[in-house]
């Protein structure tokens, strides 16, 4: 598959470059509509917001900027917090058909992308995205047969993305798609007749990745030390199978009885009591279940057990934080999240609206970056999304029918190799990263097979696929390069126009020089190849890759 | 967060040194000390990587009566059926029988010929565990195990309770760096992705995919301006960045417009082998690195180590439907191997080695098995000193003497002392065989002499 890529560029690349037709075209209408009185009452400049936009959204656009400029960074967020959410599954349940079952799982990234780059609930969205790497599930599993499945299960992190972890952990806990991922439903009370003794999966990942993971933590973030200066297990075997009991008796919602599953995986899962250990169970901080409760008040309590650890705050924290804004974040700005995770300043806690505020609010993600350490790289597949935003991609048939963005971007929404995403939030490159003891996650999808795929698709969604492209197939998503057409005589002017729409104009001298250099080779009459050339440049470079 | 670079020098020079009267030395100067003469032979080793922990317990299964019904008791509706063992005649017999997967005909048939051998109940270690120690918590137990990627980062790692961040396959090529500097790509070559085994200090491993090296499709010569537009994007990328993130970016970028066109030059020279692969990503990826292996004169490697993995192996449901294609595609894929091993004629220089999680419970979930400690795992390859069983088979009955708790069998044989074998046949020095495998000092055993 990214052979074929490579192939297509070659053959088509040498004929056909450019295409025909673009040189002639409708001057843009500038600056469409009159502006307010004032535009920029906040006084955010352009590199500002293009900043936060790119922190909080899949991409910034023109008129996201504008929007931000008016808005200001709290009152965009309180707006995109009051934006109804566009969810997958009306979305794929709107669309024909497809011939083939498993075309499915085409429309749900359909789904995914149309809404990443043409939503307006772009904050939704990213957290929504963020969540479902910590809170995985995949399609590369016995998922694959549920396409529906999984995006219902998209679906409760995008209704639940400014809503409250408790809820949230109780809603992904219950849905049948988790429940098959991690092995929760169908899990029964022990036989020691027959040797079995409850499914530790669900018990184990839940509080490992999901919430509080494996040793105690400061409200910092960094590891909590006993007085030999060794670090505290938050949990033991025992804790562990306490909680693997308390995961029994569900099943799909909608079952006749435990043994007839309903196989319905857009409704919770429900409860067989007859399937339930009534047991003790050992829980965290000491805490013991008592006997004979129903598997919904064992499920409360348990559940409440781990929101209430001291570890839940910073661990999510740090999370959200590195999806977001940086990947080193310092532990004061952990611990400034962490509080509002904790409290909101109304005495709610697990506040997600509250967090994603206190996050993108923050001064670590507002002020300057304090040195070259600061930020991340953009996830591969929001490099692809920001391309698209910034030049208003789309397809002539409505669609964003991408069926494999993992075979080129080394991810793709709930198509994470295993529970633990596509990289841990703790990796570290072998190399400078390492040696000044700072990770980076993306950087663990990231080498030498990777980068040529990531810059592949990146030069056909430029080159083969813009708005003056010979032969588009109704399928292919094309940027829109129009306006920049006008500009395409004059190399610096034409990266100058690019670097704002994609860097806001914080472009290296190095890269102008390179890209400009690069469209001064190419004919004038060919204008449509010059623009692509230097957003090809642009959009491929480690500039557009990172995040300050 | 990891340490920085001098603590982890610490960690790794305190590890080398250990209890023994060994003068500490700063680790820039063990290489001076270690390996340097190039080699003048070619010895690879392939690390095949089962993701999920595999149940090897019904990988090799004893089929004397008296064990093969202790078995059949603890795995109940999991145990396979005693007369669909495939039988194994190890050298040296422990006085029972075994046999394997009814799957797992590819091993049947290496074991039996001697090109296989089994390592018995091997798992990560800090110094030898019982289970009185297992139960008052032991500080030779390794944390946090039963939890996937710890667990893993120990095989790959073996860094016990250390806080080393580099791999056993990258550590071997830092010690063995001078003894290897004529080679033109780095010793370390992965098929799977970014892996911590082959993450050096000094020595960064190299990644392909299971089709060769992916090339930069608009940078190549044969496209319009694609000199050009390669020269102009190398010229950039060499100019340096303003964010450590960008270096690092910019870093994997060189490398690869570096390697990718000689690597796939290369590999034009033996566009296919005869020897079929099963139609599965890891016999892509074993397929692509027997390519590797036989154009390495191009490189002039005397020193290789590949990491293959497959994924899939977190058998909590459905064992019974999963594992039969688990064990096939494993076992079949390297007898596939070996065969193409003899059709280049590198059979005599190629060890295959498995390593994964962790095994896993010998109780039942119902349908499926939870994460448990130590397993077994395969060595593949002429110089092996095969069909044997190299170890103790534990006691595979719940609450028995292996038992941790909860049929979570405690490992008899530590993965250091499974790196250190395979080290010291790869060429490094005894001297610096503790660098590799840090816990091995505890253990009485050094070598487990399956590579002779």
């Amino acid at each position: 598959m990214r052979h074929v890529i490579s192939v297509l560029l070659v053959t088509l690349l040498v004929s056909s470059c450019g295409g025909g037709g673009g040189g002639s075209t409708v001057p843009p209408s500038p600056g469409g509509t009159a502006p307010p009185p004032d535009p920029n009452p906040f006084s955010i400049s352009d590199a500002e917001a293009v900043r936060f936009l790119r922190q909080a959204t899949f991409g910034p656009t023109a008129d996201s900027i504008t929007r931000l400029k008016q808005t200001g960074y709290e009152g965009w967020i309180d707006e995109q917090i009051l934006l109804p959410p566009s969810l997958e599954l009306p979305y794929m349940d709107s669309q024909p058909e497809p011939e083939e079952f498993f075309e499915l799982h085409t429309t749900r990234m359909d789904a995914w992308f149309q809404h990443a780059v043409t939503g307006s609930d772009q904050l939704r969205q990213r957290m929504a995205f963020a969540l479902s790497e910590i809170m995985v599930i995949s399609q590369l599993s016995v998922l694959a047969r549920t396409p529906r499945g999984l995006a219902d299960y998209y679906d409760v992190l995008i209704r639940h993305a400014f809503g409250n972890y408790r809820e949230l952990m109780e809603k992904v806990t219950l849905h049948p798609a988790m429940g098959v991922y991690l092995s929760m439903l169908g899990n029964e009370k022990p036989d020691p007749e027959r040797n079995i003794r409850p499914d530790e999966n669900y018990a184990r990942e839940l509080m490992q990745l999901f919430t509080i993971g494996l040793v105690e933590l400061n409200p910092d973030g960094s590891p909590r030390l006993d007085a030999g200066g060794n670090e505290i297990p938050t949990y033991d075997q025992g804790i562990i199978e306490g909680f693997a009991h308390v995961y029994t008796g569900w099943t799909f919602g909608g079952s006749s009885s435990f043994h007839s599953p309903s196989f319905l995986f857009t409704i919770p899962m429900q409860s067989f009591p007859e399937f339930h250990d009534t047991g003790e169970k050992r829980l965290l901080n000491g805490v013991v279940l008592p006997t004979g409760q129903s598997p919904e008040k064992d499920l409360a309590d348990a559940l409440d057990n781990i929101f209430f650890h001291d570890n839940v705050p910073p661990f999510v924290s740090l999370r959200l934080i590195q999806r977001l804004v940086t990947a080193n974040p310092s532990p004061d700005y952990i611990e400034r999240v962490a509080g509002v995770f904790r409290d909101d300043g109304t005495g709610q806690r697990g506040n997600l609206g509250a967090v994603v505020k206190a996050i993108l609010l923050d001064d670590e993600a507002r002020q300057p970056a304090s040195d070259d350490t600061a930020g991340k790289l953009v996830e591969p597949i929001i490099r692809l999304t920001g391309l698209w935003r910034a030049f208003d991609a789309k397809a002539r048939n409505g669609r964003f029918l991408f069926a494999a963005p993992e075979f080129f971007f080394s991810q793709a929404p709930l198509r994470a190799p295993s529970v633990f995403n596509f990289f841990t939030p703790f990796y570290s490159p072998p190399g400078e990263l390492r040696s000044l003891g700072l990770v980076s996650p993306e950087m663990q999808i990231t080498n030498e097979t990777s980068t040529a795929n990531v810059n592949n698709y990146l030069a056909v969604s430029t080159f083969l696929r813009n708005s003056s492209s010979p032969d588009l197939e109704d399928s292919e998503v094309f940027i829109d390069i129009e306006s920049e057409l006008e500009l395409a005589a004059d190399p610096g002017a034409l990266v100058d126009r690019v670097a704002d729409r994609l860097l806001a104009g914080r472009i290296s001298s190095a890269l102008h020089d390179e890209a400009a250099g690069m469209v001064g080779l190419i004919p004038e009459d060919e204008p449509a190849f010059r623009v692509a050339e230097a957003i090809h440049a642009i959009v491929t470079s480690p500039e557009y890759a990172y995040l300050r | 967060m990891t340490k920085g670079m001098m603590k982890r020098r610490t960690l790794l020079r305190l590890a080398a040194s250990g209890g023994m009267a060994t003068a500490l030395y700063p680790f820039g100067s063990v290489r001076v000390l270690g390996q340097d003469a190039p080699f003048s032979d070619y010895r690879c080793l392939v690390n095949l990587f089962l993701f999920g922990g595999n149940d090897s317990f019904n990988l090799v299964i004893p089929r004397s009566e008296a064990e093969y019904n202790v078995y059949a008791q603890s795995r109940q509706n999991l145990a396979l059926a005693r007369e669909d063992l495939l039988p194994i005649f190890p050298s040296t017999t422990d006085g029972m029988e075994y046999g394997v997967h009814p799957s797992a005909g590819g091993l049947q048939t290496l074991f039996n010929s001697g090109q296989a051998c089994i390592i018995a109940n091997v798992g990560p270690l800090i110094a030898p565990v019982t289970k009185d120690d297992f139960l008052n918590g032991s500080s030779s137990i390794p944390p946090r195990l039963f939890s996937h990627n710890d667990q893993q980062d120990q095989w790959q790692t073996l860094k016990g309770r250390d806080n080393l961040v580099s791999g056993w396959a990258g550590r071997i090529a830092d010690v063995i760096s001078a003894a290897t500097d004529q080679q033109t790509l780095p010793l370390n070559v992965s098929t799977a992705g970014t892996n911590l085994f082959q993450s050096g200090q000094d020595t960064v491993p190299y990644t392909i995919s299971e089709e060769g090296a992916d090339a930069y499709g608009a940078l190549e010569d044969s496209v319009t301006l694609g000199t050009e537009r390669r020269q102009a994007f190398q010229d950039y990328l060499a100019g340096g960045f303003p964010s450590v993130h960008a270096r690092a970016l910019a870093e994997v970028h060189q490398r690869s417009l570096d390697r990718a066109d000689r690597v796939n030059e290369a590999l034009a020279l033996v566009p296919d082998l005869d020897t079929p692969f099963p139609a599965s990503s890891l016999g892509a990826q074993l397929k692509i690195i027997a390519r590797m292996i036989a154009v390495k004169d191009e490189f002039r490697m005397s020193r290789q180590i590949f990491f293959a993995a497959a994924g899939g192996f977190d058998t909590h449901d459905d064992q019974n439907a999963l594992q039969p294609g688990l064990i096939a595609n494993v076992t079949d894929s390297l007898a596939a191997f070996q065969t193409a091993m003899v059709e280049i004629g590198m059979a005599d220089q190629v060890v295959t080695f498995t390593q994964s999680d962790f095994g896993r419970t010998l109780t039942s979930n119902g349908d499926g098995t939870d994460h448990g400690w130590g397993g077994h795992q395969l060595v593949t390859g002429n110089p092996v000193a095969g069909g044997e069983i190299y170890g103790r088979m534990p006691v595979l009955e719940i609450g028995g003497e292996d038992d941790a708790t909860g049929g979570r069998i405690i490992p008899s044989l530590s993965a250091d002392q499974y790196a250190a074998t395979l080290a010291r046949w790869f060429g490094v020095e005894e001297s610096d065989i503790r660098l590799i495998a840090p816990n091995l000092e505890n253990f009485a055993v050094q070598d487990l002499g399956f590579l002779g």
